[in-house]
C-alpha cells in the first residue's frame, strides 16, 4: 500500500544541513582563551560591544563573559562560544525528535530542549497531495494520531519556536520523518558545529572514514548507521573524542589520524 | 539511640603553639580541591573537597517543573536541594531531610538566584542537588560554592560565579575557614557569600556573640578568603577544558 | 547514546537486541564480562567503615554508622546490621526527591539478602550483652551516578564498607557500655564474602551486567547472590520469565564470576 509507505524512506545525507553551518569554534576571530562566568573581557567599552553570551556590567565600565567558552572578538562585537549549554529550538532547525505520548490531536516529542515539542498530524503528510489509492478509501492520517507510534524517532524541523509557546514540529520535508534503523547518540549541542566542522569538512571525513551513514541535528542529536557494529562503535568514540577536545586545534586532522590508528589497532577497515 | 564514645570538644581551640587544633594558622583556609563535570548524567556537576566535607552538586535544567504549579509564568524557578548523607555526621542523622536541611536549601538557593537570568526561562526550572557525603563544618559555605561551580559547568548563563567561607571566633580571637568542631564550640560563626559580579554579600548568617568592631574586621578577612576560594574555583572550572589543550599544544590552527 | 528519557527508542532497542544477538554489545563487552570496577575504601572521615565503587559509570558510596541498643527479644545474643539505599536524585535524571521509591526499596533488599543469608554478618560478635546491649549497623547506600547495574555495584559497596569498618569495643560495666578503646574490625565482623552477580534478558537473550541503555530496554534481570561454594539469594525482577535450564546455568555461572571477581577485587586488602 503505499499509503504506508513513509514519505521519508529516503536515507538521509549530510550535505543539505553542512553548508549552512559554520565552525565558529574554528573561525579565524575565535580565540582558544578560555573564559569563564563574571570574567572581565574588556574595559574599553568605547569600541566593543557585548554580543552573545557577553553582557555590560551594570555601571557600563566592563564587558563580562556569562558562560564557560572561547573569546571571540568579531568586528566590534565580543562573544563567547559556550563549551556547555542547552538545546534552544528555532525556527528552521532540523532536529531528532523521540515520541513521548500522544493523543488524538497531537504528538508529544522530546527534543532535547526546555520544553517538549509539539506535532501535529496536519504537519506529518504532505499537502495538495492527492488522498487515497486508486480512488480507493481516503487517508485519515492528516487528522489522526496514527502514522507514529511511542518511542519513535523522527527527523524533525521547528516550525515556530518561542518563548512562551510549546515549539511546533514538522516532518514535511526533506529527509525529514521517521528512522527505522541505525542509532542515536546524544553530545553537547553547543559542540555540534565542531562536530560539523568547516563547511562540513569534519563529517565528510567521519562519513568517509567509517563508511557510516550520519545526520548531525543542531539538538545535540547525531544518527548513525554503519555496515557493522565496529564501525559504528569507532564513529561513536570519534564523535567523543570530538566532543571533548572541541575546544582545541587542529582537530580535524588529529581525528583523522585517530580514525586511521584505531581502524589499525582494532583490525577493521 | 546511644554511642560508645561521646561526642566531646576540648576546652581550648588553640594549641600551645597558638596553631588551632588541626595546625592552621588563624587565618589560614583548610586544603580545597574542586572538580568539574565529574557526574556523566546530570546537565552540569561538580564535587569539593574542603577539608574533611566532601560534597557532589549536580544540576538538571532548565526543564519543566514538577509539580506544575509550582512553575511560574513570568520567570524561571531555582531549586536547591541541600542534602546530608546518613554517615556524613558524628551521630547517624535520619534519611529524611530534617528542618535543617530545608532552611539551608532556602538559603542556597536565594543566595545563588541573583546570578542566573531566569526571567529568560518563564515556567521551567533549574534543580540543584547537593550531596554532603562528609561533613565537618562550614558546609552551607561549601555547598553554595560547589553549587556555583555546577551551574556554570551546566553552561547556564551567570553574571559571576559565587565564593563563600565561614568566618567565626573561638577563645576571643577571629579565625577564617571554622571546621566542625571550631563551630559547634566555638563563640561565634558567621557564614557568608559573595556574589562577584557586583561583590556584595548574598548569603549571611550570624549566630554567637561579637562586637561591631569585630564584626567588620571579620567582614574584610571574609574577603582576603573569598577572594582565594574565588581564584581555586576559576582554576577548578579551566583546568577540565586546559588540560586538553595543553596536550595537544602546537597543533596548528584551522587545518 | 541518546540522552535519558523515560521513554526508550524503538531503534535503540531493536538495535541493542540485534547486536546481543550476534553476541555484540555496543560497548564493546563480550555477553558475560563485567565493566571495569574499581573500589576505593575509608573515604568518610565521619563513618565508621565507607567505600566508594565504580562499576563502569556507575558510582556508589556507602557508609556504615553504628548505635548500640536493646536487642531483639527473639535473638537476645545478636546484633543488627541493617540497609539502606537511597538513589539520589543528582545521578540521573529518572531518581526523584521524596521518599524511597520501589527501585530503591529493592536495591536495599537484594543487597540485604545477599549478604544476610550467606553468613556474612557475624551477627553474635556485635553483642555486647545478653539481653541488654547489641551494635546495631547502619549500611546506607547511595548511589551517586546511576548508569546501569546498580544491585552488583552496591552489594560489592556494602560488603567492602563492612570489610573496612572500625567500631568501637564496649564492654558491659555495671549496667554501662564503656569503650575498652579498642576497635572491632572487619575481620571480626565479616565471614563469608557472598557477591550479588546481575543479569539482563531481552528477548530470549541474557547477558550479565547491564548497562544503562541494556537495563532500559531490558525485559527483565536475575540477581543471584552466592558465597564461594552456596547460594544466597535469587531475585528476579521485571517481566521477562527464564526457564529451568537458563537458571540452573545462570546460577553455575554466578558462582565462577563470582569467585573470579572477589579474587581479582581482594577485598580482604582494605581491613583495617
Amino acid at each position: 500500500m503505499e499509503n504506508d509507505q513513509d514519505d521519508s524512506t529516503e536515507e538521509p545525507t549530510t550535505e543539505d544541513n553542512e553548508d549552512e553551518e559554520i565552525d565558529e569554534f574554528d573561525d579565524d576571530e575565535t580565540t582558544r582563551d578560555l573564559v569563564v562566568p563574571g570574567e572581565i573581557l574588556t574595559e574599553d567599552t568605547e569600541n566593543f560591544l557585548p554580543g552573545r553570551g557577553t553582557i555590560f556590567n551594570s555601571e557600563r565600565t566592563k564587558i563580562i563573559s556569562l558562560n564557560i567558552g572561547l573569546k571571540q572578538v568579531k568586528k566590534n562585537y565580543i562573544n563567547v562560544i559556550p563549551l556547555r549549554g542547552f538545546y534552544t529550538p528555532r525556527p528552521g532547525d532540523k532536529i531528532i525528535a523521540l515520541v513521548l505520548d500522544k493523543n488524538p490531536v497531537k504528538y508529544i516529542c522530546d527534543i532535547n530542549a526546555k520544553e517538549e515539542g509539539i506535532l501535529k498530524p496536519k504537519n506529518t503528510v504532505k499537502r495538495g497531495k492527492p488522498r487515497g489509492f486508486r480512488g480507493g478509501a481516503p487517508n485519515h492520517q492528516d487528522d489522526s494520531t496514527e502514522k507514529y507510534e511511542v518511542g519513535d524517532i523522527l527527523i524533525v524541523k521547528v516550525l515556530s519556536a518561542d518563548r512562551l509557546n510549546a515549539p511546533e514540529l514538522t516532518t514535511v520535508g526533506k529527509y525529514l520523518g521517521k528512522r527505522r534503523d541505525g542509532l542515536v547518540i546524544s553530545i553537547d549541542p553547543p559542540k555540534i558545529p565542531r562536530v560539523i566542522g568547516r563547511s562540513g569538512s569534519m563529517i565528510k571525513m567521519l562519513k568517509n572514514l567509517t563508511n557510516c551513514n550520519i545526520f548531525v541535528t543542531q539538538n545535540g542529536r547525531i544518527w548513525l548507521k554503519g555496515g557493522d557494529i565496529a564501525h559504528e562503535r569507532l564513529l561513536i568514540d570519534a564523535i567523543k573524542k570530538i566532543e571533548r577536545e572541541a575546544h582545541t586545534v587542529g582537530l580535524t586532522d588529529r581525528m583523522s589520524v585517530y580514525i586511521e590508528n584505531e581502524k589499525k589497532i582494532r583490525g577493521i577497515n | 539511640m546511644p554511642l560508645i564514645i561521646k561526642d566531646e570538644y576540648p576546652e581550648k581551640l588553640f594549641r600551645e603553639d597558638g596553631k588551632r587544633l588541626d595546625g592552621r594558622d588563624k587565618h589560614e583556609l583548610r586544603p580545597i580541591k574542586m572538580e568539574v563535570g565529574v557526574l556523566e548524567n546530570a546537565d552540569g556537576s561538580a564535587y569539593l573537597e574542603w577539608g574533611n566535607n566532601k560534597i557532589y552538586a549536580a544540576v538538571y535544567g532548565p526543564r519543566e517543573v514538577h509539580p506544575h504549579h509550582l512553575a511560574k509564568p513570568d520567570k524561571g524557578i531555582l531549586r536547591v536541594f541541600y542534602r546530608m548523607a546518613t554517615f556524613s555526621v558524628f551521630e547517624r542523622k535520619r534519611p529524611a531531610p530534617g528542618r535543617r536541611e530545608k532552611e539551608i536549601s532556602m538559603v542556597v538557593t536565594d543566595c545563588l538566584d541573583p546570578v542566573l537570568f531566569l526571567e529568560l526561562y518563564p515556567g521551567t526550572s533549574f534543580e540543584v542537588f547537593i550531596n554532603v557525603m562528609d561533613a565537618d563544618g562550614g558546609t552551607r559555605c561549601a555547598s553554595t560554592t560547589v553549587a556555583a561551580l555546577a551551574l556554570a559547568d551546566a553552561g547556564i548563563p551567570m553574571r559571576s560565579l559565587v565564593s563563600a567561607v565561614a568566618m567565626g571566633k573561638i577563645d576571643g580571637e577571629l579565625i577564617t575557614d571554622l571546621s566542625g568542631i571550631e563551630d559547634k564550640a566555638g563563640e561565634a560563626d558567621l557564614p557568608c557569600a559573595i556574589t562577584w559580579f557586583n561583590e556584595e554579600l548574598s548569603l549571611l548568617q550570624f549566630d554567637g556573640t561579637m562586637d561591631i568592631k569585630e564584626f567588620s574586621e571579620c567582614l574584610v578577612l571574609a574577603k582576603e578568603a573569598l577572594n582565594k576560594i574565588h581564584e581555586i574555583q576559576l582554576e577548578a572550572l579551566k583546568k577540565k577544558y586546559i588540560d586538553i589543550q595543553e596536550q595537544y599544544k602546537g597543533g596548528e590552527k584551522g587545518a | 547514546m541518546m540522552n535519558i528519557k523515560r521513554v526508550i527508542s524503538t531503534i535503540e532497542k531493536n538495535y541493542i537486541l540485534s547486536n546481543l544477538k550476534k553476541g555484540e554489545r555496543i560497548d564493546g563487552r563480550g555477553l558475560w564480562d563485567y565493566r571495569d570496577w574499581t573500589v576505593k575504601c575509608d573515604v568518610i572521615t565521619s563513618a565508621e567503615g565507607s567505600s566508594e565503587v565504580t562499576l563502569g559509570d556507575t558510582k556508589v558510596i556507602t557508609g556504615l554508622k553504628y548505635e548500640v541498643g536493646p536487642p531483639f527479644p527473639d535473638l537476645p545474643n545478636e546484633g543488627v546490621c541493617t540497609f539502606m539505599a537511597e538513589l539520589l536524585p543528582l545521578a540521573s535524571p529518572l531518581f526523584e526527591r521524596g521518599p524511597p521509591d520501589e527501585q530503591s526499596i529493592e536495591l536495599a533488599r537484594v543487597v540485604d539478602r545477599g549478604i544476610r543469608h550467606a553468613d556474612c554478618v557475624q551477627t553474635k560478635k556485635l553483642c555486647i550483652k545478653e539481653n541488654e546491649m547489641v551494635y546495631i549497623l547502619f549500611v546506607d547506600i547511595y548511589v551517586i551516578n546511576y548508569s546501569g547495574n546498580l544491585i552488583d555495584a552496591g552489594g560489592i559497596s556494602a560488603l567492602s564498607a563492612l570489610i573496612s569498618s572500625q567500631i568501637p569495643e564496649g564492654k558491659w560495666v555495671d549496667g554501662n557500655v564503656e569503650w575498652t578503646g579498642n576497635y572491632l574490625t572487619g575481620e571480626t565482623i565479616v565471614n563469608e564474602l557472598p557477591m550479588v552477580v546481575t543479569y539482563g534478558k531481552i528477548g530470549d537473550m541474557i547477558f550479565l551486567d547491564p548497562s544503562l541503555p541494556e537495563e532500559l530496554v531490558c525485559d527483565g534481570m536475575l540477581s543471584i547472590s552466592v558465597t564461594e561454594n552456596k547460594l544466597a539469594s535469587i531475585q528476579k525482577s521485571g517481566t521477562a520469565t527464564f526457564s529451568m535450564e537458563e537458571i540452573e546455568m545462570l546460577v553455575k555461572k554466578s558462582m565462577e564470576l563470582a569467585k573470579k571477581i572477589i579474587k581479582e577485587l581482594n577485598l580482604w586488602q582494605y581491613k583495617r
